[in-house]
């Protein structure tokens, strides 16, 4: 269990790679273009003549600026597509798709329930009522997508793209019946996925409110506390950025009196940088409050210096021959921090796969909060402390009024302790930071471990990991070797062969085809609207090694040598052939039967012991122990009715077999008497399967549930 | 064709599930496996005609395999008894 959870943990790990990958590029576009165009900034330089507003320079950093930041504020939605990516087991554009869909339907959700109850003409005019009756915290409500719906970060897109991937990977090949199968397979992904949204959207709108008040009334209590709180504050602030609460925390510490009151060349400043920035601009001023910067210096000196170290770290821990790739990834989001003071990309490649050492990242990024609280060092920032912010609003700045020097020197400390520690534990406990994944997972570049999951999944759903009918596809299509491509519509597999000679239509029609169309290489066989399972099944048995076993086993031999492996088109109906309630073989909940090993099929949990024949046939063998009875109908349907679980122990008591071997039977005719109670008193369940134990002979066989069945009840038809 | 004899020591003899097994088992090779037991013979890969034989612990059986491939075929075969029967 626990080597399953850590599976499961590794593998969303690695999910956060693809979204990672991108946020180095746009860190550096934000970082850069946000502070060359601080206007206060500009200002305070004398810069506004070569690139304040209305220069060339300025619009270009504004658009990289807004380019870059388009990335972060929407990192939820990416997110919620990469890990439904990364986490589906196959056909993974749909999971994708379906992420994105869920995204969008969860947050509308939420923001529907804002409207209605504030009961505001807008959904904003809403939250401001929510925030003043107190059911949500100020801040904690936003655009998202255009969306205006609570804040929930990067948290919400994971809930989205775990919650999608775990309802793809059960469904993407489900099958249903007849009428509505143009919705099975990987269609039913995006639907299914969009009404659990709906629930999960309105359920999210009564918990996630309780979650911003908490943070709410913490910060409260920092600015009650002196050094401690400056450490609880930087704690807090790392801890919730993953939940994309950290706004609702600092942004009252930074904009608002919460972070402090002060008087600056006559005006009155509110919040902790409007006072740094004031007496920035401000020429009489002599030295920088730290009761105000104390919210923002602490940034210095992990993010130049701290994180870096922990890159370094999980690079030296990296096996060898994977050094060179994460070597890339780990120094550009190491640059990025240092330069722009953007740490998710460094961040998120270890949050996830080992949340401990983000614990122990939060316990110092708290102590370094409060370690310049100490020092008094007062360099404020535009957003965050990377190098760029350092330098114009640290060093230009002079020591004298920032004391800047001692981020540098705290740095350096913060360096070795980072690089230490991380290297630690990595190396003692084993975590799986990028380049220490297991052996055959990575270097394999996923097929492995795909393989192993499709088969996991194959098992699950019930298919047994010989799928006939993809190995006579297979065939058909003239072998594994000769497929080039496959892919479906509403009703067709589409596929594209290189030598259309070797197609075997016999073989494709055996399968289940009602048609096959050349067209040059292009292959179609039709299939109906079931095309979409049947590709998917097929998808899986190409990916197996299986068929890489040489073809022309299945198909010609077995007709050969008598046992007929090919579909019989047949249209046949069985009747219940007792009376009670119809269930589901899977629901007897006993290995043998319910993982039809026998065959597809039904269960009857009877009220009453007669049993009848279901339809017009013969009675092909009593077993001795009279508990089973065979049938075979005139239409060719082989039926095993197994009276009770494990009866055969009983050896034959309580049963009264009416009909021979041998005996012709019309539908409704009496089989056996069973005493159903003495059953149930000898300790046995009277639970009846009913099954096709020559399943493999048809295309189809669908058993309809039914709580009140009696002899004229149709429990199972095949076609 | 290849043959061989087995006793059936499993305690409530060939019945439903080793009778589902013995149905995979024998259609995962190409040949054709046949079981004779008390007079009469059923395909192994049918699982009614297996079942009815009413095979019980300490019947002997005769396996007969016929195919291309009966050497191994056969050689699976044994060994699937022995594991399962």
């Amino acid at each position: 269990m626990k080597d399953k959870i850590f599976g499961v943990l590794q593998r969303v790990g690695r999910s956060f790679m693809l979204p990672i990958a991108l946020l180095p590029v746009a860190g550096l576009l934000l970082g850069l273009g946000s502070s060359f165009t601080n206007t206060t900034m500009l200002e305070t330089y004398n810069l506004m003549g070569i690139m304040g507003p209305g220069t060339i320079i300025y619009s270009i950093l504004s658009v990289m600026s807004a380019a870059g930041n388009s990335v972060f504020a929407n990192l939820p939605l990416i997110f919620a597509m990469g890990v439904a990516i990364g986490m589906a087991k196959k056909e993974k554009e749909v999971a994708a798709l379906a992420a994105a869909i869920s995204f969008i339907i969860m947050h509308t959700s939420i923001s529907t329930m804002l409207l209605i109850g504030g009961k505001g003409a807008t959904v904003l005019e809403s939250c401001e009522n929510l925030v003043s009756s107190g059911f949500i915290a100020p801040n904690s409500y936003g655009d998202m997508l255009g969306i205006t719906t609570l804040n929930m970060g990067v948290f919400g897109g994971i809930v989205v793209g775990l919650g999608v991937a775990a309802l793809h990977n059960k469904f993407y090949r489900i099958e249903l019946p007849q009428v509505l199968s143009f919705f099975g397979g990987t269609r039913f992904v995006p639907i299914i996925s969009s009404v659990v949204y709906v629930a999960v959207g309105i359920l999210m709108y009564f918990v996630w409110p309780y979650v911003g008040i908490g943070i709410a009334k913490v910060g409260e209590v920092i600015m009650q506390s002196g050094y401690a709180g400056t450490l609880l504050y930087g704690l807090m602030e790392r801890l919730l950025i993953p939940f994309g609460l950290h706004h609702v925390f600092y942004i009252p510490f930074w904009q608002t009196a919460v972070g402090g009151t002060m008087e600056i060349g006559g005006q009155v400043v509110q919040g902790a940088q409007n006072i740094f920035f004031a007496q920035l601009a401000d020429p009489g001023c002599t030295e920088f409050s730290v009761s105000a910067t104390r919210f923002m210096s602490g940034k210095f000196p992990l993010m130049i210096f701290g994180l870096p170290g922990a890159a370094l770290a999980m690079y030296k821990c990296a096996r060898p021959e994977k050094k060179k790739v994460v070597g890339t990834l780990l120094l550009s989001a190491a640059l990025t921090s240092m330069l722009t003071g953007i740490t998710e990309p460094l961040e998120f490649t270890f949050l996830f796969v080992a949340p401990l050492l983000y614990g122990v990242h939060c316990v110092f990024a708290g102590l370094a909060y409060m370690l310049m609280h100490v020092f008094k060092v007062g360099v404020g920032m535009t957003f965050s402390g990377g190098i760029i912010d350092l330098f114009l609003f640290g060093i230009i700045q002079g020591n004298e009024k920032t004391r800047w020097i001692w981020t540098v020197v705290i740095g350096i400390g913060y360096f070795i302790v980072y690089y230490f520690v991380f290297s630690a534990l990595i190396s003692k406990l084993d975590l799986k930071t990028p380049g220490r994944e297991a052996d055959d997972e990575e270097t394999k570049l996923y097929t492995r471990a795909d393989v192993n999951a499709a088969k996991g999944a194959s098992n699950n759903a019930g298919v047994s990991s010989t799928d006939p009918v993809s190995a006579l596809i297979v065939q058909g299509l003239g072998g594994k070797a000769n497929i080039s491509d496959v892919d479906c519509c509403a009703t067709r597999l589409r596929t594209t062969v290189f030598d259309p000679k070797l197609v075997n239509e016999g073989a494709l029609k055996a399968s289940g085809a009602s048609g096959v169309i050349h067209k040059g290489n292009g292959i179609q066989v039709i299939y109906g609207p079931k095309v979409t399972v049947i590709k998917s099944n097929l998808e899986d048995y190409l990916a197996s090694p299986e068929s890489d076993a040489p073809v022309d086993v299945s198909y010609d031999n077995k007709e050969n040598s008598g046992a007929t492996e090919s579909k019989k088109s047949v249209k046949a109906d069985v009747f219940a052939p007792m009376k009670g309630k119809v269930i589901k073989l899977e629901d007897v909940s006993d290995g043998v039967f319910s993982e039809g090993m026998l065959g597809n099929g039904a269960a009857i949990e009877p009220v009453d012991g007669k049993v009848f024949a279901p339809f017009d046939g013969e009675v092909q063998m009593v077993y001795d122990t009279k508990h089973a009875i065979g049938l075979i109908s005139d239409s060719g349907v082989e039926l095993l009715i197994h009276v009770g679980i494990d009866t055969v122990q009983l050896n034959g008591k309580y049963y009264d077999v009416k009909v021979q071997n041998g005996q012709k039977i019309s539908k409704g005719d009496l089989l056996v008497n069973v005493n159903l109670s003495g059953i149930a008193q000898a300790g046995y369940r009277t639970v009846t399967p009913v099954i096709v134990t020559n399943s493999d002979d048809f295309s189809e066989i669908n058993v309809t549930t039914n709580d009140n069945g009696d002899i004229n009840t149709k429990i199972i038809s095949i076609r | 064709m290849v043959n061989f004899n087995y006793v059936i020591t499993d305690e409530i003899g060939i019945h439903a599930r080793p009778a589902g097994l013995l149905a995979k088992a024998a259609k995962a090779v190409s040949s054709r496996v046949v079981i004779k037991a008390n007079g009469k013979e059923a395909d192994a890969s049918k699982l009614m005609a297996v079942m009815g034989l009413g095979v019980k612990k300490g019947n002997e059986i005769t396996v007969e395999v016929t195919g291309d491939d009966e050497t191994e075929a056969a050689a699976k075969m044994e060994e699937f008894f022995k594991a399962n029967l």
